[in-house]
């Protein structure tokens, strides 16, 4: 009799239908708690080592056109030898309160080829123009609900410049809780004065899943040489964050002053945020059959 | 020092694979499927933040029970600034419904007791836990929870033959 009302009422209990979001909410905050996690472990790592780009991004602060001291600790390239140059074009800077903003607009300036010119730096003065009322919308709204945390800080770095060639990155760090970092890359052929994307480096679209797998052999081999390392992909156990199946055709990269394709990721894309911005070089003998020329990347 | 990435795996594993069980007893609590599902997220984001209390990872499932009935009691007290009644008031009226009613509505006569006595029911009777392990959750010493357990049970109209 007893047992009948507590089973009566264990079968009620266990008649509780379970909603079909159930499962897409446990992974989602496995994933949020994760990255909670990692951002702890993220911040030790930055007091301990300095070696990661976002690091590097997040602890420098630039005045206005004194980036060749940048370009000649970031790439071991003589100081700006061509007459094209990035210099500072504004500033937008302020910290109220709980609020932080620091972005910084690049401009690209001597390229004869104005009309590229003038597109690139329109491109970048719209981007962080759009970026800096983002902030303020999104902090005036933080502000009605209660107030809080927030912080975005944008700039540029030169990765590479020789005769050839000129790659400036772009960052954004934007702080909420936990801080997200996106780089995004143009490289410039300065003799003739065009912009290099990376279908255009092929004879087609072929390279997707070239560079994709020779990523993916990356990653599995630095996780077997170091267990830290660690990244969404095949073959490194992880049941839950989507894994890395292939970089989009127009993935960020960059050209490094020795010739070498390098394909980067921003904080979060593949791997946990506190592996950070990550970035692989490609060995070149893998593309050789589909570059179209042997003039950027050998 | 990183957390063992093991042990991170094996509450991934854990939650994953408990995820219904978590959610009704979340439900059980809150009677409601959004605060369910919050509940259930917010448990398992605590867990992973605080994984380094977590000293024998042979008691996650007792670890992992006391964050999610914290949450749900969390959950519950916020809702009871809005509904405001007392278990007085809940008391009174579990008694004129006995009263009135010989065949009473178990499901509800147990929505109505206290939540430390609900916990108790839902943890022994349908997650069949130990007393001890439910000490363990609720923090209480192995007496309380007897006595409570059979005090539910009384107030459920229902005599274990012990």
């Amino acid at each position: 009799m007893n047992d009948k009302k507590i089973n009566q009422l264990k079968n009620e209990y266990m008649s509780i239908p379970i909603p079909a979001e159930l499962e897409f909410k446990v992974k989602k905050s496995l994933k949020e708690g994760k990255k909670a996690m990692n951002k702890k472990i993220y911040i030790k790592r930055l007091l301990a080592t300095a070696a990661s780009a976002a690091v590097i991004a997040i602890s420098f602060t630039v005045g206005i056109n004194t980036n060749e001291a940048l370009a000649e600790t970031l790439s071991d390239i003589p100081v700006l030898g061509g007459i094209v140059k990035v210099l500072t074009f504004k500033e937008y800077k302020f910290s109220e309160k709980t609020y932080d903003v620091d972005i910084e607009t690049p401009a690209l300036d001597g390229l004869e080829n104005k009309s590229l010119q003038n597109s690139l730096n329109e491109k970048y003065f719209n981007e962080n123009k759009e970026l800096y009322e983002q902030f303020i919308n999104d902090m005036k709204s933080l502000e009605e609900n209660g107030g809080g945390h927030m912080g975005v800080s944008s700039g540029y770095v030169v990765k590479t410049d020789t005769d050839k060639i000129l790659s400036v990155g772009r960052y954004i760090v934007n702080t909420v809780g936990s801080s997200s970092t996106t780089f995004r890359y143009d490289t410039i052929d300065k003799k003739n004065e065009i912009l290099i994307t990376l279908p255009s480096l092929f004879k087609d679209e072929s390279y997707v899943d070239i560079i994709s797998s020779n990523i993916k052999e990356q990653m599995v081999e630095q996780h077997n040489k170091d267990e830290n390392k660690f990244y969404w992909v095949e073959g490194i156990e992880n049941e839950l964050a989507e894994l890395f199946e292939k970089i989009s055709i127009n993935q960020s990269f960059y050209i490094s002053s020795n010739g070498k394709l390098i394909i980067s990721f921003d904080k979060y894309e593949v791997a946990p945020g506190y592996m950070g911005v990550v970035e692989f070089e490609i060995p070149t003998e893998i593309l050789k059959n589909i570059l179209v020329s042997n003039e950027y990347i050998y | 020092m990183r957390i063992s990435s093991k042990l991170e795996k094996q509450l991934e594993e854990y939650v994953v694979e408990n995820k219904e069980k978590h959610y009704r007893i979340a439900y059980s609590y809150v009677k409601n499927t959004d605060d369910a599902l919050d509940i259930v997220q917010e448990s398992i984001f605590k867990a992973l933040i605080s994984l380094n209390t977590l000293k024998n990872p042979e008691f996650m499932k007792t670890w992992f029970y006391r964050i999610l009935v914290n949450c749900s009691l969390d959950c519950i007290r916020k809702q009871k600034k809005i509904i405001t009644l007392d278990n007085e008031v809940l008391y009174s009226y579990i008694d004129e419904v006995n009263d009135t009613y010989t065949d009473i509505d178990l499901h509800k006569a147990l929505d109505e007791l206290p939540d430390s006595y609900r916990s108790i029911i839902i943890l022994r009777f349908f997650e069949d836990l130990k007393i001890e392990e439910i000490a363990e959750i609720l923090n209480e010493n192995i007496n309380t929870i007897k006595t409570r357990l059979y005090k539910s049970l009384d107030k459920l109209r229902i005599k274990m033959n012990d």
